[in-house]
């Protein structure tokens, strides 16, 4: 199958991306964000702040209720795009029926491969992933961090070129963390773009070439971690977090203490 | 750990679907017990206990043996039952563990997804059907006059109960949504449809009303591709079965199409 130009559209563009659930909640107000190609993005914000309903409109799991979304120059709902796109999600969503080996052979049949090649990419995944030992073993009955290697395996099976990890360590020990990034950061250098939303402001600020700042559904900064600094006139990624998208809140709650 | 360099891929226009049908036959096989075994054994009692045992007391109908009489209602309801069952259930569990996900994420048209899903009550339905009907031509002699409009109706029933069970799979809030809907809805409107009984037996105006059961139409069709018999025109009763049957698939094409309900 031939294989598409070399493009230098952004990994991930989105204009006017709004998303209102249908008890009313404003989850992203007319948000703008580009991803360059081959950039390794940090997106960062409070719990709600929208990343996860970001993350979905970009991967055809929440319906948008306005904006438009390309990848790759391609349109988000399209069959192109989708096929560029791999997730982790945050939440572990394994099907039940299926073997570590089997829940990734499918996954690669799911996005169009052939079985040989999904057997081997399955095999070569689970070798990467140190999942040999729990290859026969049903989703259900693995230990979360076995899981988790899964839901990583899993989204980079098909590779694709624009990862989306949303929160991918979160309660992952220290060893397997840093053998996860150890990973994502050699299929970084090989060219794979990377959006990365995390809680660990030290993990965004290692790995990722750029940082969105994301409140209340709008991206309120943007720069590398050393530019955002600079901007806002402090030491640290977490003094620039609490200036922007934190500090309102925590303001907030200061204010309803005193009263 | 070592990385492979990615690669671009042009979506497969099939292989997606192919895997997802895959996927629901591993699945209606690996609980084949639950899946197929079961619904043979309950429908092949209602054969032996009123058919065989009951059934020299009963008088005939329509010109044949009761137990000849019933075999093609109960093959009908035990199919439709079981495709219902298998994608309400199958696409619930999808919903509520989230690896549905997966799927919608994929590069799959909503056509695909529909059918894949399809496919996996199908092929519950027809090993069913299947294996009822060679285990009901030995014990109760039934004939198979009309293969054609059998296979006609027997598609239409996977069809029509197969998107029945997406769509509630799809609106279902938790497991006793589905059952509800087969328990109270699917199994009395399938006997009162004529499984054990002609409705020309029943009187006025029982059996005009029993003419707004849709369910009596898909055992009517199933019953003259049987017996070559029915009690109104198989033309009739595959027009309304077929009729009943795009829209249920229309629905259940939208949901997929739109996302309503299975996307927030």
């Amino acid at each position: 199958m031939p294989e598409p130009a070399p493009t230098t559209a952004p990994a991930l563009s989105i204009k006017g991306l709004t998303k209102r659930y249908g008890d009313g909640t404003l989850a992203l107000d007319g948000l703008d964000l580009e991803v360059p190609a081959g950039s390794f993005f940090g997106l960062l914000g409070p719990n709600g702040a929208g990343k996860t309903t970001l993350i979905g409109a970009v991967c055809n799991l929440v319906r948008m209720t306005a904006g438009e979304i390309t990848v790759f120059g391609e349109p988000g709902s399209g069959m192109r795009a989708r096929r560029m796109i791999g997730i982790a999600e945050q939440e572990p969503n394994l099907d039940k029926f299926l073997t570590v080996y089997e829940t990734l052979l499918y996954h690669g049949g799911y996005y169009g491969m052939s079985g040989s090649e999904s057997a081997e990419r399955a095999e070569q995944m689970i070798e990467a992933f140190d999942l040999r030992a729990k290859r026969d073993v049903e989703a259900p009955k693995l230990s979360g961090g076995m899981r988790r290697r899964l839901l990583l395996a899993r989204a980079l099976l098909h590779r694709p070129q624009l990862v989306i990890l949303d929160e991918p360590t979160a309660g992952v020990d220290l060893e397997l963390r840093q053998e996860l990034w150890s990973y994502i950061r050699s299929l970084h250098r090989q060219g794979t773009t990377i959006l990365l939303t995390t809680h660990y402001l030290e993990e965004a600020e290692a790995l990722c070439d750029e940082i969105a700042l994301i409140s209340d559904g709008r991206i309120v900064a943007r720069d590398t971690a050393d530019g955002l600094k600079r901007q806002y006139g402090v030491e640290t990624l977490e003094a620039v977090y609490l200036k922007t998208v934190a500090g309102g809140r925590i303001r907030l709650a200061q204010e309803a203490e005193v009263q | 750990m070592s990385a492979a360099p990615p690669t671009v891929v042009e979506p497969h226009p099939w292989r997606g679907l192919a895997w997802l049908t895959r996927r629901e036959f591993h699945r209606v096989l690996k609980l084949w017990r639950q899946t197929i075994l079961a619904p043979v054994i309950a429908a092949l009692l209602f054969m032996v206990v009123f058919g065989l045992s009951l059934g020299e007391s009963i008088a005939g109908i329509n010109g044949f043996e009761y137990r000849v009489y019933i075999v093609p209602g109960l093959i009908a309801m035990a199919m439709a039952q079981a495709t219902y069952s298998n994608n309400s259930s199958t696409i619930f569990q999808a919903r509520n563990d989230r690896y549905l996900d997966d799927i919608l994420s994929a590069p799959m048209s909503a056509w695909q997804v529909h059918i894949g899903y399809l496919a996996g009550g199908a092929l519950r339905s027809l090993a069913i059907g299947v294996s009822l009907t060679a285990l009901a031509l030995p014990l109760t002699g039934v004939p198979l006059e009309q293969p054609l409009v059998l296979l006609a109706a027997v598609i239409l029933l996977i069809a029509a109960f197969g998107a029945l069970g997406i769509i509630v799979g799809i609106y279902a809030q938790s497991w006793d949504n589905q059952s509800f809907i087969n328990n109270i809805v699917i199994l009395p409107l399938i006997f009162l449809g004529g499984v054990f009984y002609s409705i020309s037996r029943l009187g006025t105006p029982w059996e005009q009303i029993s003419h707004f059961n849709p369910l009596f139409y898909v055992v009517d069709a199933v019953r003259y591709g049987f017996l070559g018999a029915s009690d109104v025109n198989p033309a009739i009763s595959l027009a309304v079965v077929g009729v009943i049957t795009a829209l249920l698939i229309g629905w259940a094409q939208y949901l997929f199409a739109s996302g309503h309900r299975l996307k927030p």
